[in-house]
């Protein structure tokens, strides 16, 4: 059943393959395909796993398909290899196409590879060279880098341009080459050459018509037919034809010559061609200076050769001779329009000539009286100028000489009014010399008097500060006894600051008073200071204190602190005036000196304790001081009303 | 009148800074609060340890109160030496 699903699977395949061929042979070259050829020797492992359902096997089939068929060429190949090869080589033998089509892609992809190289290459040219046509910076790359580039844009170029100027096309390329240079061809007949084509047209108009000079030169080279302008030729023509028209000609040439001879006009003997019945001599007209008259008897003269040559003058004539007459008249009409034209012309010429003269002479005339106007007009300015130059410095002047006048003038007032000033300065000067004389005379006695007065005011005034101050001193002492008084009999210090006042408010400024009150420590004042007694109080409990801390070393600890406090209750007190410097001492000393009442001793000994001792007795020692202070002052302050009061007495 | 005077002037008097005489004192009052102060507490503590960690021994509370006692010892023979030596309030202290 799977081998029958993997052969309609495969069913183009199977087609190809003979029919005798083995299945599984077929079946297995697909996994041939995919796999090595080595690993042959496995019969299809697919269809023994899956044996039961047919779908997966036709979908493992499947995928086989979408392997890579071998082309055409390659299917006579496993047809043919099997057979061959034993039946383990089919592997390989399925593989055995592909080494047949590798070489001939190989060689066609080169083939094809070069072609397409060239188409590209010649592409690319192409476009290289057209874009180069277009854009200016192309065209230098390309020319300057591409080989043959620039042959090739300069042949499109040059076919462009030959384009657009068909004129020139034979004309060498504009872009000279730079190894070949510039070729000029110069043609062979160039430059000067002899022209044979002129003697062709008899018709126009030259030498051989209306020339006389040229008569002889022409002769010569006269060759065929008969020439209307030679003299000659027309002569021989004659002879050859026929003598009879001799006698008429000769009759005509007579008529003709006379007028040719002098005017040097158009041929003058018109040579009668051979005229069988009657030859019309040409025109010949004297006066033909004009153009017009000229071609007119050219025509005529034209007119008669060929009726010469048609041997028709009889029949004609008559009709030229008229013509001919015309002709002259009309010639001689011009002439004379010619004549009168010139003549008016020379008048008009002549009277243009006198008007010109005339105009010229009024022009210089009127010049001239220009100038003389100009002149004139011009002298008068000049005087006109001078005039008001002068006349303006004139003024200066005048301004000038009135200005210095009026300083002058100015000056000498001046002067004279202080001539004046100083007159009437001295006579006011003279006057109040007079008037003071005559004053003191009386005033001196009036001084005398006040002067008397003044000094008995100032003796009574003397009297009444002396009164003054003794009220003053007496104040003063009054007050310092009640601060005395006040200090003294405090149970507790209290502050003596209104006392104080009192006594500097009575003091008023005396300076001795305000220093001593400024030496005061205000603490003193403010708080107090104690009496005496209280001092000696406060000794005793200081003393005490000092006496626990009198055993004490230099740097005491706890311990040192201990013993000390327990060894100062087993000393002996010292009382008096004792002597030595220990703490005892001192204290019993400064004791016995307050008691006596002297504190600044008492103070002074306190002052001389050291360490711990000092430091408690620190308290009492500011206080003695400020008593001490305070003291002093106040007895300043006493000295200095007893003083005043001397001085006031003195 | 003695009275009124004496009422007036008493809060003058007083001051925040102990008399001079007083300083000793003062410091012996310190020092004898302090002592009894720590040794308490080292007591305290030693008493705490002993019947936490030392199976209600009696030697972590005399510990404790050396420690408290000296501690106190050694607060109070420093401010003593300290007093010693004059104050240096308000002074300048110029470093070399």
């Amino acid at each position: 059943m799977l081998r029958a699903s993997i052969l309609r699977a495969r069913a183009p395949i199977r087609s190809i393959a003979p029919a005798a061929a083995p299945q599984w042979r077929v079946a297995r070259r697909f996994f041939a395909d995919d796999k090595k050829t080595g690993e042959t020797a496995i019969p299809n492992p697919a269809p023994s796993t899956t044996p039961s359902n047919p779908t997966p096997s036709a979908s493992v089939g499947s995928p086989s398909t979408n392997l890579p068929k071998p082309p055409p060429v390659s299917r006579s190949a496993p047809v043919e290899q099997p057979e061959t090869t034993p039946p383990t080589g089919t592997g390989s033998a399925s593989v055995a196409p592909d080494p047949v089509q590798a070489p001939k892609p190989k060689k066609r992809r080169f083939r094809r590879f070069l072609i397409q190289l060239m188409i590209l290459s010649a592409l690319g040219y192409v476009g290289g060279v057209y874009y180069s046509l277009v854009s200016d910076n192309f065209h230098d790359f390309f020319t300057e880098y591409v080989p043959f580039g620039e042959d090739a844009v300069a042949y499109f170029e040059e076919r462009e341009l030959r384009k657009r100027l068909p004129g020139r096309a034979g004309l060498p390329r504009l872009h000279s080459h730079p190894e070949g240079g510039s070729k000029v061809t110069i043609p062979s007949n160039h430059g000067l050459s002899s022209r044979v084509a002129e003697e062709a047209d008899l018709a126009s108009k030259g030498p051989h018509v209306s020339a006389v000079a040229d008569n002889k030169a022409a002769a010569p080279h006269s060759n065929d037919g008969p020439k209307v302008g030679s003299n000659k030729t027309p002569q021989e023509v004659k002879k050859e034809s026929s003598d009879t028209t001799e006698a008429s000609s000769h009759s005509l040439l007579p008529k003709v010559t006379p007028q040719a001879e002098p005017k040097k006009e158009v041929a003058a003997p018109v040579p009668e061609p051979a005229k069988p019945v009657a030859p019309i001599d040409h025109l010949a007209v004297g006066s033909a200076t004009e153009p017009v008259v000229q071609d007119v008897v050219k025509i005529i003269n034209d007119l008669i050769t060929v009726i010469n040559t048609d041997q028709a003058g009889s029949k004609y004539g008559s009709a030229l001779e008229k013509a001919k007459s015309d002709l002259g008249k009309v010639v001689s009409d011009i002439n004379t329009l010619k004549a009168s034209t010139q003549k008016d012309a020379e008048e008009k010429v002549k009277s243009a000539h006198a008007e010109f003269d005339q105009a010229a002479k009024e022009l210089v005339r009127r010049l001239e009286v220009q100038m003389q106007d100009q002149e004139t007009h011009w002298k008068e300015e000049y005087e006109n100028e001078r005039e008001r130059l002068s006349q303006t410095y004139r003024e200066k002047l005048q301004a000038e000489l009135d200005a210095a006048q009026r300083v002058y003038d100015q000056k000498l007032k001046n002067e004279l009014l202080e001539q004046s000033i100083s007159l009437q300065r001295s006579f006011a000067a003279s006057v109040r010399e007079r008037v003071e004389a005559e004053r003191e005379g009386r005033l001196g006695r009036l001084n005398e008097l006040s002067s008397s007065v003044h000094e008995l005011e100032k003796l009574t005034a003397e009297w009444n500060s002396v009164v003054d101050a003794n009220l003053r001193t007496q104040h003063l002492v009054v007050a310092v006894e009640a601060v005395k008084s006040a200090l003294e009999n405090q149970v507790i210090p209290k502050p003596f600051i209104t006392e104080l006042s009192a006594l500097k408010e009575i003091a008023a400024d005396d300076p001795v008073v305000s220093a001593a009150i400024a030496s005061i420590n205000p603490a003193a004042y403010q708080r107090g200071i104690p009496n005496s007694a209280q001092l000696i109080d406060r000794f005793r409990r200081v003393a005490a204190e000092v006496r626990k801390a009198a055993l004490l070393p230099e740097d005491a600890g706890v311990a040192s602190h201990l013993a000390s406090l327990a060894m100062s209750k087993v000393l002996f007190k010292k009382s008096g005036l004792a002597i030595g410097q220990d703490v005892e001492a001192v204290l019993a000393r400064a004791e016995v000196l307050l008691e006596e009442g002297d504190l600044d001793n008492a103070a002074r000994e306190v002052n001389g304790l050291q360490g711990w001792a000092k430091v408690l007795s620190k308290d009492w020692l500011a206080e003695c001081r400020r008593v001490l202070e305070v003291r002093q002052a106040l007895d300043v302050i006493a000295t200095e009303a007893r003083l005043q009061s001397l001085l006031v007495e003195g | 009148m003695a009275d009124e005077t004496s009422k007036s002037v008493t809060p003058v008097i007083k001051t925040s800074r102990p008399m001079s005489e007083a300083l000793l004192n003062e410091k012996w009052d310190r020092c004898l609060s302090s002592f009894l102060i720590r040794s308490g507490l080292g007591l305290s503590f030693g008493i705490v340890f002993s019947v936490l960690l030392f199976k209600r021994r009696a030697w972590p509370a005399y510990v404790g109160l050396g420690f408290g006692a000296g501690r106190a010892w050694e607060e109070c023979d420093n401010s003593f030496k300290r007093a010693a030596a004059p104050s240096k309030d308000g002074l300048r202290v110029v470093r070399p």
